[in-house]
């Protein structure tokens, strides 16, 4: 209460906040009402409004064409917790964040750490060079990756072959053994830039006089890594581990241009079966789409909420022990 | 000492080295790219792995440029991402730094209203997206494109923006509001310059999203070609039963330079925004 | 000072949003001028031809000749898009004013029922330069009204085996007839593999691409004695036995196409790669040598004379291979590519154009492509074309019957195709999982579907019957069709 009192007025008159009314409480914040107001209006047009339209898609049995749009309640709901495919999805995607999730946090913050150093010579360099896949297109990434990881003669497969590895050429995206493996792979390698960037960020807000205070400590460059520069990230590490499980969560045009969700459903993603209900069977199904879509959102959220507050958890444990 | 020294520097050669050969690997599948554009189509397909073409077919890029129209469609990407960039830093700026430091009615609801999206998936919203459009007029138009790109989404800018602003000392504002200067006058004197990282992060990333959105500008410009964006015209090389490999990887190079010397240009920033709204 | 900022603030961001809203007004875009350019009338044309753009351009040219102020805009779309940009572009209005329905996934019947189309001006003109039993009822003429026309043959299919000359000659192979039977593909396809040691392989094929696998799998299954009534566009739940009616993929013959492709995996003869490519990228890697063997529709030759034009030399034909070397197929009738919109104001104009997608010339200059094969198959023999091209008509011109199609006697059949769910794993999933190895009863999986579609069918005509259209399964059936012969328009008035 008495902060507020304290910022109330921006060149209005100063006013206990005690006594206002409603109406007096929203006039002496009216300039954050009209600062809010683009996103309002815009996020309201272009995202709250499609989320609610979808919504009502999902009670439809609609294929998104005709005028023709049964109400059917929530026969598609019913239907799709019955669709061993949709739970097959749901297992691949959940898979691919499991694995990839916690490997691209930790590898990418191994490379910040390196990446860090201010004596390094050429980092901005290495800095781009990790940061370009992220921005190239993903439809030519699929041509390139089938010459990558050609069962043929493809320098993967060559490598693995030379050191003696495997006997057989791996048919690492026709394969549905090896197939998801590939295409997680190509994944982190296409996005690890923006994990290493944010990892960078959260580096950069360590000062340098916490370094040379460990330093005059007698802290070795390990130590000062354990004790030092590790504590201090940790509260970076839901965030980014967040964002970057959201960020895989949709993971979609990837694994369309690489295997379409093949071979026989290996890497059929949420995402990737929610396009094909919806916009791209011989009977697109609109309705079905969409609640698909509403139901993969609600997990995504519970997903979340429970990843937020098991990280949240584990620091205090460690913290306090 | 001196041993201690180069050792130093040793470990640090080793690391580049290392670092070095990472990252000749990791763009390898770009380069590839670069070198796709400069065969002609059976040479995409037969010299392997090699990067260097024989002789340099460098009339792919004329293809792409002059055929398939890119020097129009680059101009229109152009004006959409710049126009989606500045529309996005402004509205996320404005909310974010209310959220940030003013205590209002609704807060709560509309922090949480912005979180809760976050987990929406995002592969519906085209066809409603679509009918607002169209009943406000907007199809057909670059305006349209970029309130649709700018409109939707973009939480997290909005949460960047709110935790920079938190960490700047309330004193800057205040004596700013001594000096006389009004609401706006403080904020947009004040306060946006000191969030330049995070306008450089958010920049990048809108950049990033707008210039590679494809869905959005093929549904808005059916009816005028004229106003196509490069991802769209990037339909021109593929047709029913063939795809132009070389002119796509040539199209796809000349789109992506622009986005390298964005990033380029602003790397030393777009990290130290996220740095500055990470902390919070 | 807080009257500067409240001016400062609208001319900065209100502006940006008010004046844009206000500008633009609040009129439906749908509802405003489509007319791009001043005085000149603008039809508008989307297709998905685009190794055919010159040709339509030339005609565009022409037209524009005859008709001094009107210009036709062209867009070629990539039918995989194509289908989401018409729905979009019809549900908003601004759809152009011919169109092609690639990607749309609907029938042609429920489209006309759902308004999407404009009857044609002048059909009297489009009719008499078509060849006679080319037009149908629920596939282009509705209630007596005539909407499109078919542009290509019903006579042609897409598992013509196309062959690398040199690779087959070396293994003993017949160059310009290739393999006829099964027995001497796998074989020849087995020599091949031999002599290229790991360089060459006998067979190449986009495995990944299960939509057009699944064309190949029931071809071959024609191939074996497998025979067809076919509701086109409506893919694997459009596919019955004449006879019966009942769907056909638990018979002998999928089991054997099935196995014979199971058969050259097991043989390691594939391409490696083959797993993991669609068909075009599958034709791009065949064109640089590295398989004897692809199967492909006859536009195969023209994308390769078009893009791979150092490999054109190579390229041989035959006829898509079967048990006993004798294959006879059934083509679905040809559907109408092009319609009017019911959105166009220009639909006199428009119907004039399409009208000039007819006759002998027109179907001379469609060869030229190499494309699909145009309606009138006799003009190809008079065309400038690649002789794999004239070999891949002829084959077609012995080896396809015309289908039945249920459409043809009751158009309502299409509403229980829409009725209809999708049953996956679909024959092209099965087909994947069965060359992959992840499925391993061939007999059950395809058992098991072909009940499921059944299952499916019968609830769909329940549901459709229900809301009193007349509509049953025995639609479905032709007492009247023969094997080996065409069924002609004249049969279904039997």
């Amino acid at each position: 209460m008495s902060t507020m009192t304290r910022k109330a007025p921006a060149g209005g008159r100063l006013v206990p906040a005690r006594r206002r009314g409603l109406a007096a409480r929203i006039w002496a914040e009216r300039w954050s009402y009209v600062f809010l107001l683009p996103t309002v209006v815009l996020f309201g047009m272009y995202t709250i409004w499609p989320i609610v339209s979808g919504l009502y898609y999902s009670l439809l049995d609609w294929n998104g064409l005709g005028a023709e749009r049964p109400f059917i309640g929530l026969a598609n709901y019913r239907e799709a917790f019955g669709d061993p495919l949709f739970w097959k999805s749901l297992g691949v995607t959940l898979l691919i964040i499991a694995v990839t999730v916690p490997l691209r946090v930790a590898l990418s913050l191994l490379v910040a750490l390196v990446l860090n150093n201010p004596r390094l010579p050429l980092a901005k360099l290495f800095r781009t060079a990790l940061f370009v896949p992220v921005v190239t297109t993903t439809a030519i990434i699929g041509v390139v990756m089938g010459f990558i990881f050609d069962p043929a003669g493809g320098p993967v497969n060559q490598l693995l072959l030379d050191l003696g590895i495997v006997d057989q050429p791996v048919d690492f995206l026709g394969d549905p053994a090896t197939s998801l493996w590939t295409v997680m792979g190509v994944h982190m390698w296409k996005w690890f830039g923006i994990t290493l960037v944010y990892w960078l960020a959260a580096l950069q807000t360590i000062p340098v006089t916490v370094y040379e205070a460990a330093r005059t400590d007698g802290a070795g460059g390990w130590a000062a890594l354990r004790y030092v520069t590790l504590p201090m990230l940790k509260p970076f590490l839901i965030i980014i581990a967040l964002l970057t499980a959201i960020e895989t969560m949709q993971i979609f045009d990837l694994v369309l241009t690489m295997t379409n969700g093949g071979p026989f459903f290996s890497t059929l993603t949420t995402e990737v079966y929610i396009y094909q209900q919806a916009f791209a069977g011989t009977t697109p199904r609109l309705g079905y789409g969409a609640a698909l879509g509403v139901l993969f959102g609600v997990f995504t959220l519970v997903f979340a909420a429970i990843q937020a507050v098991g990280l949240r958890y584990a620091n205090r444990v460690r913290s306090s022990s | 000492m001196n041993t201690a020294l180069r050792r130093r520097r040793l470990g640090i050669w080793a690391q580049v080295a290392v670092l070095a050969v990472i990252c000749v690997v990791w763009i390898y599948p770009l380069l590839w790219i670069v070198s796709a554009s400069l065969k002609d189509s059976l040479g995409v397909f037969s010299g392997g792995l090699g990067l260097l073409p024989g002789s340099p077919h460098f009339e792919n890029y004329a293809r792409a440029w002059q055929d398939a129209d890119f020097g129009l469609y680059t101009v229109n990407s152009v004006i959409v991402t710049l126009g989606t960039v500045v529309l996005v830093v402004l509205r996320c700026a404005l909310a974010g730094y209310v959220i940030a430091r003013r205590e209002f009615i609704g807060k709560r609801v509309v922090v949480g209203v912005l979180v809760a999206t976050l987990f929406a998936p995002g592969g519906l919203t085209i066809i409603p997206v679509v009918e607002l459009s169209d009943l406000l007029g907007l199809l057909n138009s670059r305006t349209g494109i970029i309130l649709a790109l700018a409109g939707g989404g973009h939480v997290a800018a909005v949460l960047l923006y709110a935790g920079y602003f938190n960490r700047i000392p309330r004193e800057l504002e205040e004596a700013a509001i001594m000096d006389g200067a009004g609401f706006l006058r403080t904020f947009f004197r004040v306060v946006l310059p000191l969030a330049g990282p995070v306008t450089a992060t958010v920049s990048v990333m809108t950049f990033l999203a707008a210039w590679n959105n494809f869905l959005l500008p093929l549904v808005f410009t059916f009816s005028r070609p004229d106003l196509r964006t490069l991802s769209v015209g990037m339909l021109a090389f593929r047709g029913t039963n063939s795809t132009d490999w070389s002119g796509l990887a040539a199209a796809g190079t000349i789109s992506l330079v622009p986005l390298l010397l964005v990033f380029l240009a602003l790397q030393r920033y777009f990290v130290e925004g996220v740095a500055g709204a990470v902390k919070s | 000072m807080t009257v500067l900022g409240r001016r400062r603030f609208l001319g900065l961001s209100g502006a940006a949003l008010a004046g844009v809203l206000g500008a633009s007004g609040c009129s439906r875009t749908s509802q405003q001028e489509a007319v791009t350019t001043a005085g000149a009338d603008v039809i508008r044309w989307w297709d998905h031809f685009q190794p055919l753009k010159p040709l339509y351009e030339r005609m565009f040219a022409e037209y524009g000749k005859a008709h001094p102020g009107t210009r036709v805009e062209h867009v070629v779309y990539n039918p995989s898009e194509m289908g989401q940009a018409l729905q979009l572009a019809f549900k908003s209005n601004q759809i152009a004013d011919v169109h092609t329905v690639a990607g749309l996934g609907s029938s042609e019947a429920a489209l006309v029922a759902g308004g999407w189309f404009s009857p044609l001006a002048d059909p009297d003109a489009i009719r008499a330069k078509l060849p006679a039993d080319s037009l149908l009822e629920g596939l282009h003429v509705f209630d007596g009204k005539l909407y499109t026309f078919p542009v290509f043959t019903p006579r042609q299919y897409t598992t013509l085996t196309w062959i690398n000359r040199e690779l087959v000659e070396k293994a003993g192979g017949d160059p310009d007839a290739g393999p006829a039977t099964w027995d001497e593909f796998r074989a020849l396809a087995a020599r091949i593999t031999k002599d290229g040691g790991g360089r060459a392989y006998g067979w190449i094929q986009g495995l990944q691409f299960q939509e057009r696998m699944q064309t190949h799998v029931t071809e071959l299954a024609m191939s074996a004695g497998a025979a067809f009534a076919i509701i086109p566009g409506a893919g694997e739940m459009g596919l019955v036995d004449p006879r019966t009616g009942d769907y056909p993929y638990a018979s002998e013959p999928f089991v054997q196409a099935l196995e014979f492709l199971l058969s050259l995996v097991r043989d390691k003869v594939v391409f490696p790669a083959s797993t993991s490519l669609d068909a075009r990228t599958a034709r791009a890697r065949w064109a640089t040598g590295v398989a004897g063997m692809f199967f492909d529709g006859s536009w195969n030759i023209g994308v390769v004379n078009g893009q791979f034009k150092q490999f054109a030399g190579k390229v041989g034909v035959g006829p898509v291979p079967s048990p006993d070397g004798e294959p006879v197929l059934y083509g679905a009738p040809a559907q109408g590519q092009l319609f009017v919109s019911s959105k166009s104001r220009h639909v006199e104009a428009a119907s004039e154009l399409l009208a000039r997608c007819t006759g002998p010339e027109f179907s001379r200059a469609l060869a030229g492509y190499m494309d699909q094969v145009p309606l009138d198959l006799e003009a190809v023999a008079t065309a400038d074309v690649h002789p794999t091209y004239k070999r891949a008509v002829e084959l077609f011109g012995r080896n396809v019957r015309l289908a039945p199609s249920p459409v043809s006697r009751n158009p309502a059949v299409t509403q229980v195709i829409s009725e209809m769910k999708e049953q996956r794993p679909t024959l092209g999933e099965i087909t994947q999982g069965i060359l992959s190895g992840e499925i391993t009863d061939i007999g059950k999986s395809l058992r098991e579907h072909n009940g499921k579609l059944t299952a499916e069918r019968e609830r769909a005509t329940r549901v459709v019957s229900g809301k009193g259209v007349r509509v049953s399964l025995d639609d479905w059936a032709f007492p009247n069709w023969k094997r080996g012969e065409d069924y002609t328009a004249e049969m279904y008035r039997q």
